[in-house]
């Protein structure tokens, strides 16, 4: 097995100065579920409304949006309602890759910034740039989602990361934000990844939906109680396998490297798809048919009226899980797509776009057009990156079942440009 | 008598301007708005003046946006209701003039602030009250959103910025020297 295909990570180990963020978490975490439960929709928008001021001395804290705004005849002031955000012009993916290191506001050492990069499942990964909260911010809105589901953690909680992905990536850190519990990172691909849950009895999981299904498929593994995951597209009979064979709740969010957690879809079952947004720290923009992220949660990034390149629409809503608050129906963003190994085992294709991650490649296409063969079409990716990447998608495939992949890889002027390309396509012919 | 900004909004958006106005036509469409409040309007050569007292490049395409905004609404009749005798129409024209100094007729046709801010200016020479608001509120509306302020702001704020990026260079280079330094003496 050819492992070490990932890329380089550097691993935070001091986890203890995690601890003086613990007041903001439990704030971030109450304030979650103060938003998910105002009945009035007045008192909702007052409340974010209320984090304006805070967000306008941002943008002011920001050259590219002093500059785009001046150029706009636009000032941080004129922001003074939720309504007033039509007015403001929108910043979309590419933008903030060009833009990155004049988006964000002049951060002081204590906000200890790192800079990260977006998944690149566009074949377009962005730098983005996160304060220490951005990167625990997930750990607060985890104690949000425990306490949604109505999950109580035991004490010193050990939180998996289940990767199926072909980088094999592990480690283990310290978590105290999440009570005082520890995050372990364990890859499917190790011969002893068995034996290493059965020893870290995790009682959260996060995983994709092919690393769930092998977990499932384990039934050696103690169960957790809480299982995430932020696959857009989730099948709904892994979920209800959690349920019935395993009793436990498969919670799916929705999120971005720029921005965050956003969403997060509803667990009950007539309610699929409708995915519950995570005011008031973030604000998306109601009635249209694209995801609009105003990021309302103080942050070193200001983002105002992003544009992460999903569809949607965005309504007022009282669901019967309980939820008060905004809704993203009709969500698309990638394509869900499948790849046959040639034992015909199926994997998520989405689960080699880490590979992609640091390439300088605009744009690519990667085609299964036989059970060994693969095209893969390059724009815009410089000559000499171009045997490279074959030989860690060879790799990569290597590691998820397949014996001796061939990709034919081919420059191209140009690939269609949807809001989101499709950078994963299967040409098999398979039977029903 | 309280004047509507969402109403006149909602009638400007209904009309929109298609070509500027030449400026004689603009200028006689304001003198007209006088005259219908019996107030005698500012001669050619008065104009001419303030006009040279403003130093304003973009006086000519103001004065036009004026002209729209007052034909193409409510405005008009709502200014004559509140030109009283207590000011002369040159001292109101220089304020709103003086007020409105950066905003261009593309800001005003189609940023909805700077819009407003236009009709808040013009309606705060007039004196005129403005529907739903006490007057320290309509004050405070007009404060947020002044653009020359704003500007002014924006300038001051990008200064510091920059000032401070320039101190943090220096002081990375000026480790960075010592760094060299010390790294030489052990050597």
């Amino acid at each position: 097995m050819t492992l070490g295909v990932a890329p380089k990570a550097r691993i935070r180990r001091d986890s203890h100065t995690q601890r003086p963020h613990l007041p903001w978490a439990l704030d971030v975490a109450a304030g979650l579920a103060r938003g998910a439960a105002t009945v009035d929709e007045v008192s909702a928008r007052a409340e974010l409304e209320a984090r304006l001021p805070a967000f306008r001395d941002a943008l002011l804290g920001s050259p590219y949006y002093v500059r785009v705004l001046r150029e706009s005849g636009l000032h941080p002031g004129d922001l003074r309602r939720l309504e007033d955000l039509r007015h403001f012009p929108a910043l979309d993916r590419a933008t903030l890759a060009r833009h990155w290191e004049d988006v964000p506001t002049l951060p002081a050492a204590s906000d200890e910034c790192v800079v990260v990069k977006s998944s690149g499942t566009t074949g377009d990964p962005v730098n983005v740039l996160r304060d220490r909260r951005d990167c625990l911010l997930m750990w607060a809105v985890l104690r949000f989602f425990t306490e949604r589901t109505n999950t109580v953690p035991p004490p010193r909680p050990r939180v998996v990361l289940l990767d199926a992905l072909p980088g094999g990536l592990e480690y283990s850190v310290r978590l105290p934000l999440f009570h005082d519990g520890a995050l372990h990172r364990v890859s499917v691909l190790r011969d002893d990844t068995v034996a290493r849950l059965r020893r870290v009895k995790a009682s959260v999981v996060f995983s994709d939906p092919e690393g769930l299904r092998w977990l499932l498929a384990h039934p050696e593994v103690p169960s957790p109680q809480l299982v995430l995951t932020s696959a857009q597209h989730l099948p709904g009979t892994l979920r209800d396998a959690w349920r019935q064979e395993r009793g436990v709740p498969v919670l799916n969010y929705y999120a971005a490297t720029e921005t965050g957690p956003l969403a997060w879809e509803c667990l009950e079952d007539a309610n699929r798809g409708r995915f519950h947004v995570l005011t008031p720290d973030v604000w998306l923009e109601p009635e249209g048919d694209e995801v609009v992220v105003t990021r309302l949660r103080p942050s070193v990034l200001p983002l105002l009226r992003y544009r992460p390149g999903d569809t949607g629409t965005v309504r007022r809503d009282a669901c019967a899980c309980g939820f008060h608050g905004w809704t993203l129906t009709g969500f698309g963003g990638r394509g869900a797509c499948a790849f046959h190994t040639p034992q015909g085992r199926t994997v998520d294709a989405w689960s080699l776009a880490w590979v992609f991650k640091h390439h300088p490649l605009r744009a690519f296409r990667l085609t299964q057009v036989t059970r060994e063969r693969f095209t893969l079409e390059l724009s815009g990716a410089p000559p000499e990156s171009v045997a490279a990447l074959c030989e860690r998608l060879t790799a990569a495939l290597c590691n998820l079942g397949w014996a001796a992949p061939v990709v034919d890889a081919r420059g191209v002027e140009a690939l269609a440009s949807a809001a989101k390309p499709l950078p994963f396509r299967c040409e098999l012919a398979l039977p029903s | 008598m309280a004047v509507s900004i969402p109403h006149l909004r909602e009638q400007l958006a209904a009309t929109p301007i298609v070509s500027p106005y030449p400026h004689d036509l603009a200028v006689a469409i304001v003198c007209d708005t006088f005259r219908l409040a019996s107030q005698r309007p500012p001669s050619q050569a008065e104009w001419a003046k303030l006009e040279q007292r403003m130093k304003n490049p973009l006086f000519q395409e103001q004065v036009g946006m004026l002209a729209h905004v007052l034909v193409s609404s409510d405005l008009r009749k709502k200014t004559v209701l509140y030109l009283t005798a207590d000011r002369t129409p040159q001292a109101r024209l220089q304020q709103f003039f003086e007020e409105v100094h950066p905003l261009t007729a593309e800001m005003v046709r189609s940023n909805a602030f700077r819009q407003e801010e236009f009709l808040r200016k013009w309606l705060s020479a007039l004196g005129a009250d403005i529907e739903g608001e006490t007057e320290a509120e309509s004050k405070r509306h007009l404060k947020e959103l002044d653009y020359r302020q704003a500007v002014t702001d924006l300038r001051k704020v990008e200064e510091a910025r920059k000032k401070e990026a320039d101190r943090r260079q220096e002081m990375l280079q000026e480790a960075a020297r010592k760094d060299a330094e010390a790294r030489g003496w052990r050597e």
